[in-house]
């Protein structure tokens, strides 16, 4: 591993294709009232009716949805999900800001099975992601299969919608051989792509497991771009960095250790999974704290962290209310100036909170 | 001293030579005696003999070696598997070892630790277990009165053990404990505690309230641990934490150069940047305590 903010190439090298650009028409072009307003819907929403930002997570039975969300959504380890009942019924999970990501069945046979019954309307909307998982330890082309079924009958609907292939189970293999495969199930899917007239602008790889935070990095991605405003909330960490001369900041989202947004430097994956470690571990010292009485939305009482190190940076990590933290990494002499840093902090965490209301 | 398997070189890896837990899977049977000095509070030199328990080991080290091995023993730890078909015989072996600590060294300690306690799901049945180990180990080993600790590598219960263990073996404990207090008190502090640097063990430990579960900082020695190795593949070594939170603060900094300290304040009338500096303060009176 290479040390974070030090080399490392440009960008996280081995995440797909496309670097991760806005999809088409998501600026922050809407007005703001208009998605206040929808975020208040996708609350109400029931079973029956989607979120109208929304993550559908797809893939053959066995492919590792559900592990996958029960450890990101519900904290369990990697290796109690080893074990799980086939998932028979679509199942939500929702992240803080109106988003909510759903866990759909195993596809066995794309003609028969329950989906040949989903409306096709679940795929419509700016503001859905189609998150498809493939085992790469078992038959990869049945799963490419399915995943064109699913693609055609997306892209009939809403031909811009992004497709992000998980391609999952790849602990244990080397990194020349993740290399490889994902090569290989890019090739096969773009040439398919190309042979059927499908729009392959939108369509993204990435190696997942769920035994480190690739997985949580991968899904990241994949929810950052629905995130309300997220270009704003990105402008607001760019100038928190360079304000604050800070190296990089994370937007998290407490529960799931997801990071909603961060600023335009780019990402190395060892500095995110760097910032899940530390706040997992933070979480534990916490506990040694007195419990607090009064959850106030009190700007002063949330909690302040300081982490001291050794190395190129230190860190240091600023709750804006009881879902999201901000996560900053730069050097010593910055991360010392404790009073500057929670001035400037306090000030975007007002900007973000009106963004992202809890 | 244990049976063979019972996880005392598990113990031993987890605790002086930042293993994890499922790092421990690796090890294989222990050859012979493992030799290993660890430096603990600075200036005392812990010499670990790390027992093999196959049978041709131990009945080695009961015969033949017999003086080599328990001449000049301070602490014996026993380390007794839960998970064991057949109790008596375990308790034959410890006879054993127990007489011919009677005979070469009269004045050392020793600690009986139940390990692979997380075999056993239920806590109340937890309890039982370890009374009934108690109950039957007393009965045996009437002139050294042993500690008994159920221990398990998969939670904090084996810095517990571990922490009391070398609570009685540093030497000017006493001193250091008093002094803590007055820094306790100086401060405002609503808890102290002082953990070696090397191991994260909880050395001693304060507070004004008497009531704080001792659990607690276990917990803690197990994760600052762990969050040091990941800092240190990072290649960024953990030096300090502070932490604030509505009505408290917490303060996790280097103190002498054999321990760590942890400090914790409840007051809000108390500044950071004033603990901090007493901490500072107080770093080279500890220091010359030492020496």
């Amino acid at each position: 591993m290479n040390g974070y903010g030090g080399g490392g190439g440009p960008g996280a090298g081995n995440n797909g294709i496309g670097m991760y650009g806005p999809p088409n028409g998501l600026g922050n072009t809407g007005p703001a009232a208009d998605i206040g307003l929808e975020a208040e819907h996708t609350v109400h929403n029931s079973e029956e009716q989607l979120a109208e930002r929304r993550v559908l997570f797809m893939g053959l039975p066995r492919s590792g949805k559900t592990s996958i969300l029960k450890v990101i959504f519900e904290q369990e380890l990697a290796y109690d999900t080893l074990s799980l009942m086939p998932t028979l019924q679509r199942t939500e999970h929702r992240l803080i800001t109106g988003i909510s990501v759903y866990d759909f069945p195993g596809i066995d046979d794309f003609s028969d099975s329950q989906y040949s019954l989903i409306n096709p309307e679940i795929y419509a909307g700016e503001f859905t992601s189609l998150v498809f998982v493939v085992d790469s330890q078992s038959d990869i082309q049945s799963s490419l299969t399915s995943l064109f079924s699913v693609v055609r009958s997306a892209q009939s609907v809403n031909p811009h919608i992004p497709i992000n292939v998980f391609i999952n189970k790849v602990d244990g293999l080397s990194d020349e051989l993740k290399q490889d495969i994902q090569h290989d199930i890019q090739q096969r899917v773009l040439k398919n792509m190309g042979y059927e007239n499908l729009n392959s602008a939108n369509v993204h790889f990435l190696l997942t497991t769920i035994f480190n935070e690739s997985i949580r990095e991968a899904l990241s991605k994949v929810v950052q771009y629905l995130v309300p405003r997220n270009s704003s909330l990105e402008t607001i960490l760019n100038s928190f960095c360079s304000k604050s001369s800070l190296d990089k900041v994370f937007l998290i989202d407490a529960a799931t250790k997801l990071y909603l947004a961060t600023d335009s430097s780019p990402t190395y994956s060892p500095q995110y999974v760097f910032a899940c470690q530390t706040i997992d571990a933070m979480d534990e010292i916490a506990g040694m704290c007195p419990v607090q009485t009064s959850e106030g939305e009190v700007d002063s009482a949330m909690q302040r962290i300081t982490i001291g190190l050794d190395g190129i940076a230190e860190v240091f990590i600023y709750q804006i209310n009881g879902n999201l933290s901000l996560f900053c990494i730069g050097v010593s002499q910055v991360i010392n100036q404790t009073s500057l840093l929670e001035f400037n902090g306090s000030k975007i965490a007002k900007a973000i909170r009106k963004i992202l209301p809890p | 001293m244990g049976k063979s398997g019972a996880g005392k070189t598990s113990m031993r890896s987890l605790i002086f030579s930042n293993y994890t837990a499922h790092d421990t899977q690796r090890l294989g049977a222990t050859i012979d005696v493992e030799h290993s000095t660890v430096q603990f509070m600075g200036d005392l030199n812990l010499n670990i003999w790390d027992c093999g328990g196959q049978h041709k080991y131990l009945d080695n080290y009961l015969t033949e070696q017999k003086e080599n091995i328990f001449g000049n023993v301070e602490v014996l730890i026993y380390v007794f598997d839960l998970e064991t078909s057949n109790r008596e015989s375990e308790y034959v072996l410890y006879d054993d070892c127990l007489a011919n600590l009677a005979t070469f060294s009269k004045d050392a300690k020793v600690y009986c630790l139940v390990h692979k306690m997380d075999k056993i799901g239920d806590p109340d049945q937890k309890i039982a277990t370890v009374e009934s180990y108690r109950r039957a180990l007393a009965k045996r080993s009437d002139m050294f009165k042993p500690d008994v600790y159920g221990t398990s590598i998969w939670d904090h219960t084996l810095y517990q053990a571990w922490s009391q263990i070398v609570y009685k073996l540093v030497p000017n404990m006493g001193i250091i404990e008093r002094h803590l207090k007055n820094f306790c008190k100086l401060t405002d502090a609503s808890e102290v505690v002082l953990f070696e640097r090397a191991t994260f063990l909880v050395v001693c430990y304060t507070s004004p309230d008497q009531s704080v579960p001792l659990d607690k900082y276990m917990g803690a020695s197990q994760s600052i641990k762990q969050y040091r190795n990941i800092c240190s593949q990072a290649q960024s070594p953990f030096r300090s934490v502070q932490m604030r939170n509505k009505n408290s603060t917490l303060f996790i900094e280097p103190f002498t150069k054999s321990t760590y300290i942890l400090v914790i304040t409840t007051d809000p009338e108390i500044e950071p940047a004033v603990t901090k500096a007493n901490i500072e303060a107080a770093k080279s009176h500890f220091i010359k305590l030492a020496d």
